[in-house]
């Protein structure tokens, strides 16, 4: 589902934030990125959305050679890629439903489609009673579940998920990870980059470490890591 | 696709709410350039409307001088009733020329009386079947060897022949100037119009940019991203046009009729074709503001 064959990443003139990464990862797969701050996580998250394009090496999401892919062809990568952000990145002025609804709006989805998808993702994220509540009425771990919703309304293929849990308390963090497992479960591939230790050692999945830009470990039924 | 023309117009209304100092701005400065458009347009329209009916009328007048032999006059009058081009020829002599300047210039006596002998020349009025080869036929007689004994003005021939080419070259002139005035008018409002929309559209762009991005993770084409941004812009020119057509349809309703009062014997009138043709363009001009200055901003402000 995820191939990177040798990718780089300069950021201007600096040194590089990613080096000769070679990642596979399968269909239905649930992976943790870890590594400290500035290890190149982020860079490699939007390496895949293509939100970045590498200075070097291949990509190929979803079957899709994204190095190469023309630029009016990003949006129809990205409704096969949810993503998710440590700071929701949720519309103030809208409700739980139409934050979700808006989503569908966007690329073109019907009414029909839209008045039957987003209350039943909305009750797979456990929010059925909140669908009329408004982000700054919703708690943390509440306002990442729409975002979720949201990532997840149009069934893609890819989850990312970049820090999701870093502005959660471990408990919310808990209940948000066992989201992210049941979405995996239905067969989408996962990908959440995170350096929340407890939440990776508890959960025994696939984990890729990086460190200064290069992947240290890549180990299936892992850990955050030794020592530090 | 139904649904999305609501989305647009919900957008771009709330939009132009939001900004709407920006938005007046750019709505006026395309209503005032549009405006000229068309007004200069109008003009145009009448003053060539007043040289088609100047051309219905036009005839060459051929001075001759006093003491002309008759029968050279006879002789020339002859000549010229034989051409393909002429088809009447009328003789007015020194004292018809006279009278009527009298009756042209009833109004101001003090002129006539204060001529002692009559300054006017005879002349021969011709008429031709096509007002088009007026300037052909000038050049016949001038080549003409019994025009130059008996014209006015033998030493320079040329003055002694009026012909309404004259006055038609003279109001193309006018309107030449008109339309340089005109164009370098409306291209300094145009571009201050291109300005103000760039400008509605860079805070739109702004004032939305979460939504922005949020449309972009989730995969809105882009042309959906642009579309509210470009119905923007075209919205406000077209309200510009709408309003410009207004006022020059007011304009037409109050002062043509005054103008045909005053200008009796001319054609005062805009046709409702000219009027529909002038819209169209107006309309036209405006989508295509509209469309520049939206798109300008999007492509410095808005990355896809
Ligand atoms: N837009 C950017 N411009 C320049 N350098 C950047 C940019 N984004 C990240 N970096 C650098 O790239 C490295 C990796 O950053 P990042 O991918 O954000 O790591 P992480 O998400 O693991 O904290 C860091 O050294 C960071 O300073
Ligand atoms: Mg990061």
């Amino acid at each position: 589902m995820i191939t990177m064959r040798k990718v780089g990443k300069t950021y201007g003139t600096d040194k590089p934030a990613l080096h000769d990464v070679d990642v596979d990862i399968e269909q239905g797969e649930f992976v943790f990125l870890v590594g400290h701050s500035g290890s190149g996580k982020s860079t490699f998250i939007r390496l895949l959305q293509r939100e970045l394009l590498p200075s070097r090496g291949q990509i190929v999401v979803a079957g899709q050679d994204i190095v190469k892919l023309k630029n009016w062809k990003v949006p129809y990568l990205r409704r096969n890629i949810g993503c998710v952000f440590q700071d929701f990145k949720l519309l103030p002025n809208k409700t739980s439903y139409e934050n979700v609804a808006f989503a569908l709006e966007v690329i073109g989805r019907s009414k029909h489609v839209i008045r039957t998808q987003v209350p039943e993702v909305l009750r797979l994220v456990g929010l059925e009673d909140k669908m009329e509540s408004y982000p700054d009425e919703l708690s943390g771990g509440e306002q990442q579940r729409v975002s979720i919703a949201r990532a997840f309304v149009n069934r893609p293929p890819i989850l990312l998920a970049d820090e999701p849990t870093g502005n959660l308390d471990p408990a919310t963090s808990l209940g948000i990870m066992s989201l992210f497992n049941r979405i995996n479960k239905t067969g989408t591939t996962v990908l959440v980059a995170t350096h929340d230790r407890e939440m990776v050692d508890s959960m025994r999945k696939r984990v890729i470490a990086l460190e200064n830009g290069y992947v240290v470990r890549d180990q299936h039924r892992g850990v955050y890591g030794y020592g530090d | 696709m139904a649904i999305n023309v609501g989305y647009f117009i919900k957008e771009s209304v709330t939009s132009f709410r939001r900004n709407w100092v920006m938005s007046l701005g750019a709505v006026i400065t395309i209503y005032l350039s549009l405006l000229l458009v068309g007004l200069s347009m109008v003009t145009g329209y009448l003053v060539s409307e007043v040289v088609k009916s100047v051309e219905d009328k036009v005839s060459i007048q051929i001075f001759l001088k006093d003491g002309a032999a008759t029968a050279d006059v006879e002789a020339l009058q002859g000549w010229l009733l034989r051409d393909e081009l002429v088809e009447a020829v009328n003789y007015v002599s020194k004292e018809q020329a006279l009278e009527r300047f009298k009756e042209e210039m009833a109004g101001s006596p003090e002129i006539i009386d204060s001529m002692r002998e009559n300054p006017l020349p005879a002349s021969l009025d011709v008429t031709l079947n096509d007002p088009r080869t007026v300037q052909e036929m000038v050049e016949r007689i001038k080549a003409q060897e019994l025009f130059v004994q008996v014209c006015d003005r033998p030493d320079d021939p040329e003055q002694s022949l009026k012909y309404g080419q004259q006055i038609v070259d003279r109001l193309f002139a006018f309107t030449r100037i008109v339309r340089l005035v005109g164009v370098v008018f409306v291209a300094m409002l145009a571009s201050v119009s291109l300005i103000f929309i760039n400008n509605t559209i860079r805070l739109a762009i702004y004032a939305r940019r979460k939504e922005i991005g949020i449309m972009r993770l989730v995969g809105a084409s882009n042309s959906f991203i642009r579309a509210p941004f470009l119905l923007e812009g075209v919205l406000q020119s077209l309200l510009g046009a709408g309003i410009a057509i207004l006022t020059i349809v007011a304009i037409q309703a109050a002062v043509l009729p005054r103008l045909q009062e005053a200008l009796p014997f001319l054609p005062v009138d805009v046709s409702t074709a000219a009027m529909l043709q002038l819209s169209a363009v107006l309309l036209g001009a405006g989508i295509l503001i509209g469309l520049l200055g939206s798109g300008f901003a999007l492509r410095r402000y808005l990355k896809v």
